[in-house]
């Protein structure tokens, strides 16, 4: 009977898995596809986002002009670049949000993915969990693209100037994917 | 099984382990009994409370929204940042996506998540209207993991260190706005869970 029992992700009521999709009994939502549906959604989703965040590395994410001398940046770059001047709380901050994040959320979706397929040896609260972690730190990647935008709004001047660069569009893809693929992963799939 | 006794369990958010609901005593609260995280609580005036804090994150979002956040200045020459020229200048450098995204992450969806609250429990606090409240608690639900106002905010924070070194920075009027919108955003959302809401909803509307 236990397994039988599922969360709504929308209100939250517990509902019985008949298999298949299923609308919820108290919001009406329909909650989950059939299980093949959804899988084939997160593997799209997932495999979108890494493409994405190839581009998303290796362009530049912030353009500074200064005098006239363009120097671009990449997310690496930035960091190492706030490592030397001597900001570090920055740069690992930048380090863990934007390179870590993103790498840690892939490993996680394609490990859950791996367990549904084959049998792994962890118990299914720790999967549960591992699942919720990877909801949770979904959005914090966004912080570079948002600092970036901060600071090409403060430094806007004729001497000085910081654009943001192609990379910022592949990487706020980047992250908008990653949640998709999260978002549309079945929990019912999680087994032991 | 009966519908009704499927209301008497509850499954917890992070390890979805299964739990058998129990009556609370006044102001206490359910925790997991494996990975300790809240499942439900009583509330003394639920709807009320959530109410009058949501107003109060409205205004401050406005706020927020409107005014200038940090001005800086370097060498006598000052520069500003609110948060529609932040979505200009996206648009303006013709990044369109970021620009849309930006604008549906920090500008839209947190001031329709919290239009959306009020509207539900003034609606909910009147008895009336059951199935426009149950389409907002929908609406929240899913565009909830959406609204980055608070990842916004550490951003600002971090830009600003960024910038300590080469500018004087001013904090102003909408920084500390944000300050209390994020913060009644903890409480309203990760406090009073949506499950609670949902049995408030049931008490009033399906009886």
């Amino acid at each position: 009977m236990r397994e039988k029992l599922i969360r709504c992700p929308i209100c939250e009521a517990v509902n019985i898995d008949k298999g298949g999709e299923i609308y919820c009994r108290r919001c009406h939502e329909k909650i989950y596809n059939y299980k093949r549906v959804s899988l084939n959604r997160t593997i799209a989703f997932l495999i979108t986002a890494i493409i994405l965040y190839i581009p998303a590395n290796a362009y530049p994410i912030l353009i500074t002009r200064k005098f006239g001398i363009i120097h671009e940046n990449t997310i690496l770059g930035g960091v190492m670049h706030l490592w030397e001047t001597g900001s570090y709380p920055i740069a690992i901050i930048i380090l863990l949000a934007s390179v870590f994040v993103p790498i840690l959320k892939f490993i996680f979706i394609i490990y859950l993915l791996i367990a549904t397929k084959y049998s792994v040896k962890s118990s299914m609260i720790d999967k549960h969990k591992l699942f919720y972690i990877t909801e949770v730190i979904g959005s914090w990647s966004m912080i570079d693209v948002f600092v970036v935008a901060i600071l090409s709004v403060l430094i806007h001047f004729s001497a000085v100037e910081i654009i943001p660069g192609e990379g910022a569009t592949a990487f706020a893809l980047m992250v908008f994917f990653t949640m998709l693929s999260a978002l549309s992963f079945d929990t019912r799939l999680i087994k032991k | 099984m009966n519908k009704n006794e499927l209301d008497k369990f509850i499954i917890c958010k992070k390890c979805h382990t299964l739990h058998r609901k129990i009556k609370l005593h006044k102001g206490t609260k359910a925790l997991c009994q494996q990975c300790n995280s809240l499942l439900y609580r009583d509330h003394q005036n639920l709807i009320e409370n959530s109410l009058a804090l949501s107003w109060v994150t409205l205004i401050a979002l406005i706020i927020g929204f409107s005014f200038s956040i940090i001005n800086i200045n370097i060498n006598g020459i000052y520069q500003e940042l609110d948060l529609p020229s932040l979505i200009m200048v996206i648009f303006d450098n013709e990044y369109y996506i970021v620009g849309v995204m930006l604008s549906f992450l920090i500008f839209i969806f947190p001031l329709v998540i919290i239009i959306s609250m009020i509207l539900l429990l003034s609606l909910m606090k009147f008895k009336k209207s059951g199935y426009l409240v149950r389409r907002l608690m929908i609406l929240i639900a899913k565009i909830l993991p959406w609204s980055m106002i608070d990842i916004f905010f550490i951003s600002l924070l971090v830009a600003m260190v960024k910038l300590f070194a080469y500018a004087q920075l001013e904090l102003d009027t909408a920084f500390w706005s944000l300050i209390i919108v994020i913060l009644l955003d903890i409480f309203i959302f990760k406090q009073i869970s949506f499950s609670d809401l949902w049995d408030e909803y049931r008490k009033i509307y399906e009886v």
